[in-house]
């Protein structure tokens, strides 16, 4: 079905509609002026931050242990990621590998100007997290899009990542599992991917943001912890999504030693050390109880039955979400484009969700939709979607 | 291991990839990081009462999630406010951006503003912007350039030789970064008092002093105020939660 690009999108949507990022942000700005929205957008879990990380800053705070720590992070913080990072995801690294960001995302804009230099490639699975691309282009490097399918899952091919390789080709993107898709890189693929990186010489920098939250009988697996990688892998994480923190902005970095010095040298220049609270508010989410991991785990995994049982009901498609907090879903059955369609749900719906093209321009028959709410939630949100697309539908 | 062709590029292992550009910054020339001040040791130990009384209740009342990209609302404000009460400039609270620390907002500010190639003028102490313009590719002069587009300026720096600048800015067209952190005087002057410069004036002010360890500083105003936005987004997305919350009621109080 061809689909059909009408023009009845407003000035403020269509301004921006080539710059994903902005286009999400646009949509986030229409719908906080409107009431009752539904919000399906962007990716802060509703959950509360667990109790016994809040009152670990709170005490911090009323204790006085608020003082600027070094650009690294606090040492015990690192100490304690790098054992996480040990005994959770194979990794073979101490605190001198570690270091705390201010998000995961800046944990990848910091590794992108470490190490992409003017004509340099990254590979970069598509779609993507558009996010990745200012940090790309203010290093001067190019992004080369590796493709990804629907009837695969999304799941990232060796054969795909070889075929994108060219003589530029510095470093590969992994994003595992993957916003937007919720698919993940499984570990028979990361093995063929990590021989693809050392024939080619490749820097992995990998992206588990997500990696706590996999559906079962899925399972998250570091390339970082395959033979031969270490030493050629940036793996980046962060609380915002496992542990609800995302207000807090507290990630970390696992890396070489002198890629994390290089990585700390350009964040003391960039935005200085991570929050002193949120750093233990850090230390207490990692080095505590993890029972909140299983219970949000399971919250997410009877919301996204619910949320697929919708889009079934809408006639929309899907590869199987293995992972995160979205579904992509193929819109191609409404015959309307993603953006109009995101805009139609917002301004008769009242529901927020992010048009495909929000994460590659290729992406116009595409949406991505949160489970960010509660269940009847998002049974509502169905409920009010369901009108609008029979109205529209082509 | 890799052909030939990658061998040349000397990246077999990570440890070897560093690009010869960062290679210098981090292991050759110095890489100018900000200079670190005695004041940024402290800020924390001694907060008053009703400040951590602040921090506490935000984080009961479940102020953990992202905040509106520019920050809350209410510190926005606030900021507005105290421009125009402080210096008689008017900036709408959505040209406000916090950012964690000043230096996100310098960082920010020099490689948006500054151009590849080009210098940007500092007749004052530019310790704090080397680093960033280094990663930005423009130079620090002292004296007046062709290629000058960018004015960073303190209120330390000289009155006369301040207005003098002010006055080229005028004529050229340049943009005005003027960073009151760590300023010694206290002197209500302000280059956006200049009608014809305010909308090529960005305000660069935190609570370094008080509170370092909670990364708050914040940028504000110019017609360039939603790519700056975008600028700071595109590193860290928002500023700390709980930090906002206490961060204004510092302000609020010392007020």
């Amino acid at each position: 079905m061809t689909i059909h690009e009408n023009p009845n999108i407003p000035d403020e949507v269509r301004a921006v509609a080539a710059d994903g990022t902005q286009l999400r942000y646009a949509l986030m700005e229409m719908a906080r002026e409107m009431d009752e929205v539904i919000a399906l957008g962007r990716g802060d879990p509703d959950l509360d931050t667990p109790p016994h990380i809040v009152e670990a800053a709170k005490t911090a705070i009323r204790d006085g242990r608020t003082e600027l720590t070094p650009v690294k992070g606090m040492e015990d913080l690192r100490a304690a990621i790098a054992e996480h990072m040990r005994a959770v995801n194979g990794l073979p690294v101490g605190a001198d590998n570690v270091m705390v960001t201010t998000g995961g995302q800046e944990g990848l804009f910091l590794a992108i100007q470490a190490l992409i230099d003017p004509g340099d490639e990254i590979l970069v699975p598509d779609p993507r997290y558009t996010s990745y691309d200012d940090a790309i282009r203010r290093a001067g490097g190019t992004m080369v899009s590796v493709p990804t399918n629907r009837d695969d899952a999304f799941n990232l091919e060796a054969e795909a990542v070889e075929a994108a390789i060219s003589p530029a080709s510095k470093a590969l993107l992994i994003v595992t599992p993957s916003n937007p898709t919720a698919g993940i890189v499984t570990e028979d693929r990361l093995r063929a991917i990590a021989a693809v990186a050392i024939r080619h010489n490749l820097i992995v920098i990998v992206d588990e943001i997500y990696g706590k939250i996999v559906y079962e009988p899925w399972q998250h697996f570091s390339i970082g912890s395959l033979p031969g990688m270490a030493e050629r892998t940036i793996t980046l994480d962060a609380f915002s999504k496992t542990y609800a923190m995302t207000g807090w902005r507290c990630g970390y970095a696992a890396a070489p030693a002198n890629v994390i010095d290089a990585m700390a040298r350009i964040k003391q220049i960039t935005t200085g050390p991570v929050a002193t609270v949120s750093q233990w508010a850090g230390l207490a989410a990692i080095s505590g109880p993890q029972d909140c991991v299983a219970e949000y785990l399971r919250i997410y995994t009877d919301r996204r039955a619910v949320l697929l049982e919708g889009l079934d009901r809408m006639g929309f498609a899907y590869g199987e979400p293995r992972g995160g907090l979205f579904v992509w879903a193929d819109c191609s059955s409404t015959g309307i484009h993603a953006t109009e369609l995101s805009y139609l749900l917002l301004k008769e719906g009242r529901v927020l969700i992010f048009p495909g093209t929000a994460f590659g321009d290729a992406w116009r028959e595409y949406v991505r939709i949160t489970m960010l709410e509660p269940i009847e939630t998002l049974k509502e949100a169905v409920e009010r979607m369901l009108p609008v697309l029979d109205r529209y539908r082509a | 291991m890799g052909s030939p062709a990658w061998e040349k590029r000397s990246h077999m292992q990570i440890s070897q990839t560093l690009s010869r550009p960062l290679a210098q910054r981090v292991a050759g020339d110095k890489p100018h990081p900000p200079a670190p001040s005695p004041r940024l040791q402290g800020g924390g130990a001694q907060l008053p009462s009703n400040v951590i009384e602040a921090a506490t209740a935000a984080l009961d009342r479940g102020e953990t999630h992202y905040t509106d990209r520019p920050g809350i609302p209410e510190f926005r404000g606030w900021v507005a406010e105290h421009l125009r009460e402080r210096y008689h400039v008017n900036v709408d609270p959505s040209e406000v951006t916090i950012t964690c620390g000043a230096t996100e907002a310098r960082y920010v500010c020099m490689t948006l503003l500054a151009e590849p190639g080009g210098s940007v003028l500092c007749p004052g102490d530019s310790a704090r912007i080397r680093g960033a313009l280094h990663l930005a590719g423009a130079k620090i002069v002292d004296s007046i350039q062709d290629d000058v587009r960018l004015l960073y300026i303190t209120p330390d720096v000289y009155r006369e030789t301040s207005i003098e600048l002010l006055q080229r800015a005028e004529d050229s067209d340049w943009w005005i970064v003027y960073d009151l952190s760590f300023a010694r005087t206290s002197a209500p002057f302000h280059p956006a008092q200049n009608a014809k410069l305010a909308a090529r004036v960005v305000t660069i002010d935190s609570l370094s002093d008080h509170m370092a360890g909670w990364r708050l500083g914040w940028m504000a105003g110019s017609e360039m105020a939603l790519r700056l936005r975008a600028g700071k987004q595109a590193i860290t997305i928002c500023t700390t939660a709980v930090s906002q919350w206490a961060g204004l009621e510092w302000l609020r109080s010392a007020k």
